[in-house]
């Protein structure tokens, strides 16, 4: 907490003890800054969504933080550990396989909260390709070759006998991204998330196959912090594990719906109609795409490094998922 | 706040490079506002490699790069909506302090589709 902070709650307490002290405590506390790393591919994305609510809602504040985003650039899912150890941010989005990765290269980033599980992608394609055999030979952009998302395409083309040594591949980060070389003609195929998937099948793009159909539940992203700044600032984590277990809560909540989807449409550009049905997409039964309260699965992560030992990422024998995890800020966000 | 950062960023660019290289065809988003570029440099004019440059939009948003070689940077990133004069640009570097920031005035009479502003920083 700020110097000027803790001499004007001293003053104010001197004059009226207990209530205004606590009213100053409150007020000082929104002093307390935290910079949280986002990826440029993220930044309008649905998977923004859990720290777009807690912002639009008002949550951050009201746990007393002054909560920046900083999205460094160049971007990608790589970066975002880096920008922790180079004091860019405090905390990180995160594609877990990134952070398992700098952890094994000797990072002390660890997840601190799941921000999504489980995800969908759609592997879209262009109106001509009529199933995912009919992709030989042509060109599909996919994601970063380490991440869960091309892990999990290699595994749905190999269910329908394409390998990737049968397509023609391209490296592009971000859903947008990958939706705009679709439209461009020069993808015939990419991965899309939500709400891109449902708004490219509007507009006649076709729906090949999605990444569930091939791959168990895993921990897609989480934040991350490194240990020993998240140590040496508890409160400031705990607050924002708070913060954003109230936003999974007010996602999940019906009532809350139309702010959810208007934060959709937003930050993401689709219409509306796209939004419900991606909202409508998460909640089916079994899907399990977000965490109820930021809750960290550790099965889940343990999926993932079972993919990298699959991908010949990390070696045999794999390392436990609690390596990569510190669960005390949920603990003490209340969340189990 | 995310009110406004909801329209605060464009699609950011994804394979940009301090300095301006790599921008590709999937670079520009239709929404997207003026490139900031410009070039970090000591007290004595010469360039400053790998400083960290912000570009801050009202404190809540920002865009980070670091200077090439030639002590160049550029970021894109924020929507049309935001006004050049509300994007504040500040360098850093370790064993360096800010000394100044010097922007370039855009053409008058003509749409701004980038913002120069110079860097300076001292050794300390």
């Amino acid at each position: 907490m700020p110097l000027s902070c803790r001499v004007r709650g001293s003053h104010i307490a001197r004059l009226f003890p207990i209530v205004l002290a606590v009213a100053a405590s409150a007020a000082c506390a929104q002093a307390t800054i935290l910079r949280y790393g986002q990826a440029a591919s993220a930044a309008r994305s649905i998977f923004s969504l859990p720290v777009a609510v807690a912002e639009r809602e008002g949550l951050f504040r009201r746990e007393g933080l002054d909560f920046r985003i900083v999205i460094p650039i160049p971007g990608g899912s790589d970066k975002m550990i880096d920008a922790l150890h180079d004091d860019t941010v405090d905390v990180t989005h995160v594609a877990t396989p990134f952070l398992v990765r700098a952890a094994l290269a000797g990072s002390d980033a660890v997840a601190i909260a799941a921000e999504f599980n489980n995800p969908v992608y759609s592997l879209v394609a262009r109106p001509e390709i009529q199933r995912i055999a009919d992709l030989k030979g042509k060109l599909v952009g996919l994601a970063d070759p380490a991440g869960s998302i091309t892990i999990s395409m290699r595994k749905l083309l190999a269910l329908h006998g394409v390998r990737e040594s049968d397509i023609r591949v391209k490296i592009l980060e971000g859903t947008p991204t990958r939706l705009n070389c679709l439209r461009r003609g020069e993808c015939a195929a990419v991965p899309l998330g939500q709400p891109q998937d449902l708004l490219a099948q509007s507009e006649g793009y076709r729906l090949l196959g999605v990444s569930n159909d091939a791959v168990p539940e895993f921990l897609y992203t989480v934040t991350a912090a490194r240990r020993s700044w998240a140590a040496a600032n508890p409160d400031a984590v705990v607050r924002y594990v708070r913060a954003l277990a109230a936003a999974f809560r007010i996602i999940r909540d019906p009532e809350k719906r139309g702010a959810v989807v208007k934060i959709i449409v937003e930050t993401t550009g689709v219409p509306p109609a796209i939004a419900e049905r991606t909202l409508a997409l998460y909640f089916e039964p079994g899907r399990k795409v977000l965490p109820r309260q930021g809750e960290i699965d550790l099965a889940g992560l343990a999926q993932v490094i079972a993919f990298m030992g699959e991908a010949g990422q990390i070696k045999a024998p794999l390392p436990a998922p609690e390596r990569f995890v510190d669960l005390r800020y949920l603990r003490l966000a209340g969340v189990r | 706040m995310l009110a406004f950062l909801a329209v605060a960023v464009a699609w950011a660019p994804s394979g940009a490079r301090a300095g301006g290289e790599g921008f590709g065809p999937d670079d520009h988003a239709p929404d997207e506002g003026p490139a900031y570029f410009g070039f970090v440099k000591d007290e004595r004019g010469a360039p400053v490699r790998d400083a960290k440059v912000s570009a801050s939009y009202k404190t809540s948003l920002t865009l980070v790069t670091r200077t090439n070689a030639t002590g160049g940077y550029k970021v894109r990133g924020f929507k049309k909506e935001i006004s050049p004069s509300d994007v504040v640009i500040t360098c850093a570097k370790e064993g360096y302090r800010q000394l100044r920031v010097l922007r370039r005035p855009p053409p008058k009479g003509k749409p701004v589709l980038s913002v120069e502003t110079e860097c300076r920083l001292q050794r300390e």
